[in-house]
């Protein structure tokens, strides 16, 4: 019983930090309808950024924190302008493609800077695990769990409370109609982006210091954490996303601790087909299924 | 108060406009009929700048708004309440209103004005926090309208109010077009419902194929061949 709390406990804290890749990740393909898959290797281009800075500078994880993040940012804008702004809606195959030409230009860019295949990282916080009452607790996965917690709310504040993330609820929303209300569809599109960089380079930031290393791998991991996580909870819904991360971290945990850490992967992928043949949409994404399924009846 | 001269719009190569003129004049309903595929859907579309003419002029209160990005040409003073209505569906009725004042920024002046649609439209005050894609077709055409108005634009153009609604529900939007005009709102109205839209209308369109091909005065033609002609179009001889 000990152990089934402890282990759902750890799943959460690991998982928050998969609910943030979610969010950035949903934010950019609710906004622009097409699926970026550069998304893990910009957030990896500021995660090396990191370490360079890191590894010649000897920084404090503060102000590598800052420039993951910067870094995350700058190379989301540059998808941005390179697959997506070119293309239209209707040309999502096009963006996807281009996405995944950056994606390898990005992966092999951060080589030729850092060639080794691992590079520490600055860890999030000193010192082991304590003990909380019958529980351990590992620091570094409580502040990822407080950080992305407080990055949720932040997101959460900026979607519902300010001008952009009004803008940027409409074009998740109705685009078309955004456009005919007066918004700047495509200058809130790459605002949005640079929000989803942020938050994914914040992740990221979490999920390196957390392991206090890094590897070239990172980028093609956190899109598929990512996008499993996203499509557990449903295609663009942003509390989806939230719930379908926790829900992966969870999962992946209890999993890890019963069948060893090589089942972990697969255990992912078996539960995004699980999910997606029994309930298709995902967790919270299936009132959006049929609403869109509606509209385009009445249409 | 808004003048189209010689105005042309292409999807690709075909002509979907070739040369329209028409105008609305201040405080009047004009209304533009014609059949499926006339170019009236693509003439507001252009108007409100979400496609770009070829050529042509669109002056709104004298200023060329051709070419112009549509937030531009919002910030201008005109709306568009689109054909299907188009509401924020995922969003809440009062979300949708804001979104409708996006490109204002007198905080006190838009609260002022959301309380005056709640006002003219009771339903849409009674269900503020629903989503919007949860209303009726009729409250969503209401929404659509209000959404429209929250800009406090100088001419509102309207593509097919009563498409797809209940008979019953067509005669209240139609209702709500006379008033809106009476309290001296501009009026451009697309209708597929000619005889609704020639009684409220002050001077109407006929456009077939692309092109503007009749104008006039409700009532004092023969009303019989306007309706005809804008449901099933002139008949040529081949």
């Amino acid at each position: 019983m000990i152990d089934l709390i402890q282990n759902t406990f750890n799943g959460v804290m690991v998982g928050s930090s998969y609910a943030l890749l979610a969010l950035g990740f949903t934010l950019i393909f609710g906004t622009l309808h097409r699926l970026n898959l550069a998304y893990g290797p910009t957030i990896m281009a500021g995660a090396y950024l990191g370490t360079y800075a890191f590894l010649r500078l000897g920084i404090g994880a503060l102000p590598v924190a800052l420039l993951v993040v910067i870094g995350a940012v700058l190379a989301g804008l540059y998808v941005e302008r390179l697959c997506f702004r070119p293309f239209g809606e209707g040309a999502a195959m096009a963006s996807m493609i281009s996405s995944f030409a950056v994606w390898m230009q990005i992966e092999e860019a951060a080589t030729l800077v850092l060639p080794r295949h691992l590079y520490a990282f600055p860890p999030l916080v000193k010192g082991g695990p304590f003990e909380f009452g019958p529980f351990l607790v590992r620091p570094e996965h409580l502040v990822m769990l407080i950080v992305s917690a407080a990055a949720a709310l932040i997101v959460h504040g900026v979607l519902n409370h300010t001008r952009l993330g009004l803008g940027i609820r409409t074009v998740i929303d109705q685009p078309r109609a955004a456009e005919l209300v007066g918004v700047p569809v495509r200058r809130v599109m790459a605002l949005a982006f640079a929000l989803a960089s942020a938050v994914g380079g914040l992740a990221g930031f979490l999920i390196a210091a957390s392991e206090a290393q890094i590897t070239p791998m990172f980028g093609m991991w956190a899109t598929t954490k990512g996008l499993i996580a996203m499509m557990l909870g449903g295609l663009g819904s942003i509390p989806g996303a939230l719930l379908g991360g926790l829900a992966l971290g969870v999962v992946e945990t209890h999993a890890q601790a019963l069948f060893g850490p090589h089942i972990r992967d697969l255990i992912a992928w078996g539960l995004l087909f699980a999910v997606l043949a029994l309930w298709p949409g995902g967790l919270l994404g299936w009132r959006r299924v049929v609403a869109a399924a509606t509209v385009e009846r009445r249409v | 108060m808004l003048e189209v001269a010689d105005v042309s719009t292409s999807y690709g190569k075909i002509e979907a406009l070739k040369g329209v003129s028409l105008a609305a004049g201040k405080e009047r309903i004009t209304c533009l009929l014609g059949p499926n595929g006339a170019g009236k859907t693509t003439l507001m579309m252009t108007i409100a700048g979400i496609l770009k003419p070829r050529r042509g002029s669109i002056r709104l209160a004298g200023e060329e708004i051709a070419g112009l990005p549509s937030a531009r040409i919002v910030a201008r003073g005109l709306a568009l309440v689109p054909e299907n209505r188009l509401v924020f569906p995922q969003m809440s009725v009062s979300d949708n209103l804001a979104a409708g004042a996006y490109q204002r920024r007198d905080a006190a002046v838009v609260a002022e004005d959301t309380e005056r649609m709640y006002a003219r439209f009771p339903r849409l005050k009674e269900r503020r926090d629903q989503l919007a894609g949860t209303l009726s077709g009729g409250e969503q055409q209401m929404l659509a309208v209000a959404r429209a108005l929250m800009s406090r634009p100088r001419i509102l153009l309207m593509d097919e109010p009563s498409l797809g609604l209940a008979p019953l529900v067509v005669g209240e939007v139609f209702r709500i077009i006379a008033d809106l005009n009476r309290d001296g709102a501009t009026i451009l109205l697309v209708e597929q419902n000619a005889h609704m839209a020639l009684k409220v209308a002050h001077h109407f369109y006929l456009m077939e194929q692309g092109r503007v091909t009749f104008s006039g005065e409700p009532g004092k033609l023969a009303e019989d061949e306007v309706i005809q002609r804008a449901y099933l179009g002139t008949r040529r001889a081949v």
